[in-house]
C-alpha cells in the first residue's frame, strides 16, 4: 500500500516487511485517514519474522496523536506475539516537540524495539 | 471620503501587527486552504522554525475547536468564529480565537482551562499522555487533547467567557515566543 503525501497527510508506504510514514499529519478527517492505514497494517503485517517501521513526522495535531497511539499499539501487540519489530522515530535535532512525542511513545513500548533517531537539520540553502 | 470603519480596521490590524485574521464560517477545507499562507507568513516573520511550528500548532487546534464546537453555525453548518495571529511587542506571537459556546458547557470549560493554566510543562506532558491512553471524554469529536496540546505549546494563555446578548462567547489568547 502506498499513499502520496498531501498538504495535511504524510507519505505512507506499507508492505509485508516494512512501513514508512513521512511528513505532516493533521488530516481533515482523522477517521477517513486512519481507517485504510490500520486496515492495510492488519492485512499486510505478518505474525512472525522481522518488521521495520520508519517514522519521520514534522508536525502532527492532537487528533492524530490518537491515531499514532493506536498505530504503535498495533505493533506492540504484534511484537508481543512473536514479530520482531524495530521502530525508528526520526526527528530533526532542533525539534524538541517531535523528540518529546517520540519519548512519550517510546515509554509505552515493551515488546517493540523503539529508537529515537536525531536527524541533522539541513543547513541554509540546502533546505527544501 | 473613505468609510471611517474600513480605514479604522486597517489601522487597527496594522497597529496590532496582525499577520493573519479570519472571521466567519470555518471548515476543514478552508483550514487546508489557509494553512500554507499562514505558514508562509510565519516563516517570513520568524527565523526559529520551532517557534513557527508551535504557533502553527496552536492555530490548528484553535481552528479545529471552532470547526467542531462553535455553537453559532452558518447556514451551511460550519462553525463561526474569529481566529488571528499577531506579533507581540517582544516579537513573539499572540494567537487569538473567539467563538460562541453552549451555556451548559461553560462551567466544565472554565474548570478545564483553569486547571490547565496552573500546570507546568511536566504536568501537562503527563496529562496529555494519560488522556491519550484513556481515550476522549464524552462529547469530544477529537481526542480531547486540543486544549492540553495548546497549553503545552504556549508560554502562557488567557481565557475568558464573555456574556453577550446571544449567549456566552469563549475568548482564548495564547502567547508563543
Amino acid at each position: 500500500m502506498e499513499q502520496a503525501a498531501t498538504q495535511r497527510t504524510p507519505h505512507i508506504q506499507i508492505s509485508d516487511a516494512a512501513c514508512r510514514i513521512v511528513g505532516e499529519c493533521y488530516p481533515e478527517n482523522i477517521q477517513e485517514f486512519s481507517a485504510p492505514v490500520m486496515s492495510s497494517l492488519r492485512s499486510l503485517v505478518p505474525n512472525s519474522g522481522e518488521y521495520r517501521v520508519e517514522m519521520e513526522l514534522f508536525y502532527f495535531n492532537s487528533s492524530s496523536a490518537k491515531f499514532l497511539f493506536d498505530f504503535f499499539e498495533f505493533f506492540e501487540e504484534k511484537a508481543a506475539s512473536g514479530l520482531a519489530v524495530k521502530i525508528n522515530w526520526n526527528y530533526r535535532e532542533d525539534d524538541d516537540t517531535m523528540l518529546e512525542a517520540g519519548e512519550d511513545f517510546a515509554e509505552d513500548m515493551e515488546s517493540c524495539e523503539f529508537e529515537l533517531v536525531g536527524v541533522e537539520v539541513p543547513s541554509e540553502g540546502e533546505a527544501e | 471620503m473613505i468609510n471611517d470603519e474600513t480605514l479604522e480596521l486597517h489601522k487597527f490590524m496594522q497597529a496590532r501587527r496582525t499577520l493573519f485574521c479570519y472571521s466567519g464560517p470555518l471548515s476543514e477545507e478552508l483550514l487546508t486552504s489557509i494553512s500554507n499562507p499562514v505558514r508562509q507568513q510565519l516563516s517570513e516573520s520568524e527565523s526559529d522554525e520551532g517557534v513557527a511550528k508551535r504557533v502553527f500548532g496552536v492555530f490548528v487546534e484553535q481552528a479545529q475547536n471552532i470547526i467542531r464546537y462553535a455553537t453559532l453555525r452558518a447556514d451551511t453548518g460550519e462553525g463561526v468564529g474569529t481566529i488571528a495571529i499577531s506579533v507581540t511587542d517582544n516579537d513573539g506571537f499572540l494567537i487569538e480565537a473567539v467563538n460562541a459556546i453552549d451555556s451548559t458547557k461553560r462551567t466544565a470549560l472554565e474548570a478545564t482551562l483553569l486547571e490547565l493554566s496552573m500546570k507546568d510543562a511536566k504536568e501537562l506532558r503527563k496529562m496529555y499522555k494519560d488522556r491519550l491512553r484513556s481515550g476522549p471524554p464524552e462529547g469530544s469529536e477529537g481526542a480531547g487533547l486540543g486544549f492540553i496540546e495548546m497549553a503545552r505549546r504556549v508560554q502562557r494563555f488567557e481565557f475568558e467567557i464573555a456574556d453577550t446578548e446571544n449567549g456566552p462567547v469563549f475568548v482564548y489568547r495564547g502567547y508563543v515566543s
